[in-house]
């Protein structure tokens, strides 16, 4: 079976090379037979993984332990579940699940646009293909999958990692990499257009349902994966700025930014240049996610080791695809520059968009530049630092929340230009329903500030999206005549694009929600002798017992807590700890036990237990209004799916609805993630079982400890204020020695840097040296942006109106009435 | 399979891409008779493979045969591009000035504004009409189809068009569709 996966591949390499070539010779010498050739060999080549991906499958379901890959990532006990995700749990596999999905992806693409666009489909096939060889090398050079033992094989395998045994765990791969395989279809596009010269808007045309579709799997990709965080990673928030996470929401970014300035183009032939760029920096940025977490490069909870070679090819694939594509696009330089291309007004929708791209690819840059920071600082400075949340926060935060402006801001302005009776008319509404929310809220005794705006933007948004879909039923009532249910159904299914772009919003709208309960959030860990309890907000938990539950594959501690509300048991909860027969040397599986209910969850983790006196230390936390942040997402897809509806679904199914406008709200979403306010947290008197955490003494200690970030790997490099490990306590000692010395906050931390031997324990890099870079870069990146932006600005807006009259050509009557009839009977 | 192959050739009985289907299923039930008695999940992992296999041999069928065949290309064409696609050009343009008589209803947009971009956007409309009308339809398809069933040569394509406003003809018309003059 090993060898002929292997063959399998080799001729999935051979055929997707004779794919390439014979479509680009197809093309040059204009031979159909080459190019449909061509075409038939990509299917052959998802034909092929198709079979690869099945033997492989069956390796893991027969226990083929032959198999190094199988025998690492499997084990007989395993649940027949979780041997199926076996596949993509290690890197060989999953770079294998790529190609096959890519494969695909890409077959669906061509079948779909074949004679739509036929004169791009020849590089269009040639372009996935030649991505398809590159992995499909990785594999065959490096990192085969079918790589067999060549001494006996072992009689059992390792088994999948503990942490990956998760049912989000088992969709949430599957759906980040059809996000990110999603987006080399635009970038496949993109490339032909360029190559062919035929860069008016058919290809974005071909291209947007495209992006959506993987835009949606990227989102629904990352949601899971915070889901699974906040499940399994048992630290009681979703979104730590980790490298993968980082990786993931790089191009999730930039996809976005097209999104959004792809409406642009459409409907004023501006930023085509912007556009190609976009799709071809989406594209670069999935390579270089993974490139990120595959190759080493930076550490993080779920990076897959070291491994320079493999860094080298990815490095030597990133350069060229920049070189080529980036090439390209300034050799058709001419063709790009924008027939009517100008601003009327800053006060536009076209400006709004403009500064909508500006931010999100501020985002883009200052996550991929934080995120490698410590990589760099490391080969300059020749030590490794850590950027942590607290900095990633600080910029994300404020960021977050103007995106969340712009996204009630744009609907409401005009194109071309807004008029001052027009801005008073369209404001009107939103700016009331933001002011009595945010009087409200005040008036209810809250005062985070960061909280207040995001809640009282929540309400701008909402309102303006209220006031959108009202107006336009108004509208449409007018024109057909109808009941205003019916002008609303109606509305949306004529504009699903739009419609479901501002349902995709309101997702956004309550994300944000999500994330500004966070503020609000309390976290108490405390040590609980059986049968005692404590209070957490307004839940009492008791600690009944623990027991030791066994199946073959694991040993579980579990607690029996009892949840009283209101003096009433509402509930038993089972937090617990496993650890795995087969990864005996990593610290057990920590299972958080979760009650959600739509105001707030209950988080309970078991930090440490005794089994001989029943006493345990537990993490108790409230987490308020995080079930609106999956709320949100669901609708985000919801609003996508209805944007995504094929333009005959109205005529059938009136009552759905649809559009891509939405995009940009969701980019807060991730943004805002933890940023609101540090957690209070409550630090009850107890013994300091391991894993439990010592009251601090003093206010240093406890600033200290923010600003300190646990070692030990395995978590998201939290504060020592939070983080409930071994390796936590240890830290907490020496700081305690250090403060106890009588040292000041920086000798503490300049004799901390000798003891740790780097800086690497510090949450934010050190403001002096090499490292001011990093906290100069984002006004540098601002800065420059606000610059171009102008400048292109200034540019667009001195061009005038010169160019407008080449389509004006005389229209006869009888064609303007044929126009007429095919616009009527549109409706 | 793609609709040109499938289409063409099916007075010839049994396509060659059936012949894998039928293989596919063969090798499937004897797979499934032979893991009889082993888990539900390696009966299916058979029936899959079998699928799979079956699909790369299409696969490879549709890459060798234009090489082999090098079949007619029947595609309606409009100068360099596919009917197809401009018909779709023509829709979505439709569809946008549809939305800005909308934007425009819902006052984001100005009168001048308005009146310059649908200008534009219907001169663009006109003009691919205009295309759509002069190249060959699906009719003339059909009639080359016919003609060359019956075994006659293709009726000549050259008075296709009317001599008084220009409209494209139908090869069996007497009057003229659009201005009713005789032909």
């Amino acid at each position: 079976m090993a060898s002929l996966g292997t063959f399998l591949l080799l001729s999935s390499f051979v055929v997707c090379a004779y794919a390439a070539v014979s479509s680009v010779v197809g093309a040059r010498r204009g031979s159909r037979r080459l190019i449909e050739s061509g075409i038939g060999a990509l299917y052959l080549v998802a034909a092929l993984m198709a079979v690869a991906t099945a033997v492989i499958i069956n390796a893991f379901l027969t226990d083929d332990f032959s198999i190094r890959y199988v025998a690492a990532e499997s084990e007989t006990l395993q649940p027949l579940f979780y041997k199926i995700t076996s596949y993509w749990g290690g890197l060989n596999g999953s770079i294998m699940f790529w190609v096959f999905l890519l494969s695909v992806f890409g077959s669906v693409a061509v079948w779909v646009n074949k004679e739509r666009h036929r004169e791009l489909i020849p590089y269009v096939v040639a372009t996935i293909s030649t991505v398809e060889m590159f992995f499909l090398y990785l594999m065959v050079v490096h990192k085969n999958p079918f790589t067999t033992f060549l001494t006996p094989a072992p009689a059992d395998g390792t088994g999948l990692n503990p942490l990956l045994q998760n049912y989000w765990m088992a969709i949430h791969p599957p759906s980040l990499y059809t996000g990110f395989v999603g987006m080399t279809i635009p970038f496949a596009f993109g490339l032909a257009a360029l190559i062919t010269g035929n860069l008016d808007d058919s290809w974005l045309r071909a291209v947007r349902r495209w992006t959506m579709v993987a835009w949606l799997f990227l989102s629904f990709g990352l949601m899971l994966g915070m889901i699974w965080a906040y499940e399994v990673l048992a630290w009681g928030g979703y979104w730590g700025w980790d490298p993968v996470e980082n990786a993931a929401v790089l191009p999730w970014f930039t996809a976005t930014a097209f999104l959004h300035s792809v409406m642009v183009q459409e409907r004023r032939s501006m930023l085509r240049v912007w556009n190609v760029t976009l799709v071809i920096l989406t594209f670069f940025l999935t390579i270089f996610g993974t490139f990120l977490t595959r190759s080493g490069v930076v550490q993080s909870v779920h990076a897959f080791g070291d491994d320079p070679q493999l860094a080298r090819l990815f490095t030597g694939f990133m350069v060229v695809i920049l070189t080529f594509s980036f090439g390209l696009v300034i050799y058709r330089l001419p063709l790009l520059r924008a027939r009517n291309s100008e601003l009327d007004s800053w006060v536009s929708r076209e400006a709004a968009f403009l500064a909508n791209n500006w931010i999100l690819l501020f985002c883009a840059f200052f996550v991929a530049f934080a995120t490698m920071f410590p990589t760099l600082s490391e080969a300059v400075t020749g030590t490794r630092m850590t950027v942590g949340p607290p900095f990633f926060n600080k910029w994300m935060l404020p960021i977050g929340l103007v995106l969340l402006f712009l996204t009630g801001l744009g609907p409401l302005l005009a194109w071309r230009k807004s008029t001052v009776t027009n801005l008073i008319e369209q404001f009107a509404w939103p700016v009331g329903g933001m002011v009595v929310t945010l009087g409200a809220l005040a008036a209810l005794g809250f005062t985070q500030w960061a909280a207040l705006t995001c809640f009282g933007l929540c309400a701008f948004v909402m309102t303006t999206i209220g006031q959108e879909f009202w107006r336009g039923a108004m509208v449409r009532r007018k024109n057909t005549g109808s009941d205003v249910f019916t002008a609303l159904v109606g509305l949306v299914a004529r504009n699903k694009r739009r419609y479901g772009g501002y349902i995709v919003h309101v997702g956004i709208v309550l994300i944000f929600v999500g994330f500004a309960g966070n503020a609000y959030k309390r976290d108490v860990t405390q040590l609980l002798q059986p049968g005692q309890q404590m209070t957490v907000g307004a839940y009492t938990v008791r600690n009944d017992q623990v027991k030791v539950i066994e199946d073959g594959q694991k040993q579980s501690v579990v607690a029996y807590i009892s949840v009283f509300k209101g003096g009433k048991q509402i509930d038993t909860m089972y937090p617990a700890k496993a650890s795995f027969r087969k990864h005996q040397n990593e610290p057990p599986r920590t299972d958080a036990a979760i009650r959600r209910t739509l105001p707030e969850d209950l988080y309970l983790v078991l930090a440490s237990f005794d089994l001989g006196t029943q006493a345990i230390s537990l993490n108790v936390v409230v987490n308020p209004l995080v079930n609106w942040v999956w709320l949100g997402f669901g609708l985000l897809a919801f609003g996508t799916g209805i944007a995504l509806l094929p333009e005959t679904t109205f005529s059938f199914a009136l009552a759905k609805v649809g559009s891509p406008e939405a995009a940009t709200t969701t980019v807060a979403v991730i943004v805002a993630l933890m940023l609101f306010g540090a957690p209070r947290s409550a630090y009850a008197q107890h013994v300091e079982l391991p894993g439990s955490i010592s009251t601090p003494t003093n206010q240093l200690e406890k600033t200290m400890r923010d600003e300190i970030g646990c070692t030990c790997g395995s978590c998201a490099h939290e504060a020592l204020s939070k983080c409930i490990c071994g390796q936590a306590a240890q830290m907490r000692e020496d700081l305690r020695a250090e403060i106890d010395s009588g040292k000041n906050h920086d000798q503490i931390i300049s004799s901390l840097i000798v003891k740790y031997g780097g800086e690497h324990f510090l949450s934010q890099p050190l403001d002096r040296g090499f490292n001011r870079l990093a906290w100069l870069f984002p006004y540098l990146l601002g800065g420059v942006g606000v610059i171009g932006v102008s400048v292109v600005a200034m540019r667009w807006s001195k061009h005038g109106h010169d160019s407008e009259t080449t389509d004006n050509a005389p229209q006869d009557a009888a064609m303007n009435e044929r126009l007429d009839d095919e616009l009527r009977n549109l409706d | 399979m793609n609709s040109e192959t499938s289409t063409e050739r099916s007075e010839q009985g049994l396509q060659a891409w059936q012949f894998f289907v039928l293989a596919g299923l063969l090798c499937a039930t004897v797979a499934t008779f032979m893991a009889r008695g082993q888990s539900v999940a390696s009966i299916v992992l058979a029936t899959v493979l079998m699928a799979a296999t079956t699909i790369v041999g299409i696969a490879v069928l549709r890459t060798v045969r234009p090489l082999v065949f090098g079949d007619e290309d029947r595609t309606l064409m409009v100068g360099q591009r596919t009917r197809v696609a401009l018909e779709r050009e023509k829709a979505l343009v439709l569809r946008s000035i549809k939305e800005l008589e909308f934007d425009k209803a819902m006052g984001k947009l100005s009168e001048s504004d308005f009146q310059e971009m649908s200008g534009r956007l219907r001169a663009r409309a006109t003009r691919l009409m205009r295309q759509l009308d002069a190249g060959g339809g699906y009719r003339a398809q059909v009639e080359q189809d016919l003609a060359k069933r019956i075994g006659e040569a293709p009726a000549p394509q050259a008075a296709s068009f009317c001599s008084t406003c220009g409209t494209a003809r139908d090869v069996d018309a007497k009057f003229c569709k659009n201005c009713g003059a005789k032909l």
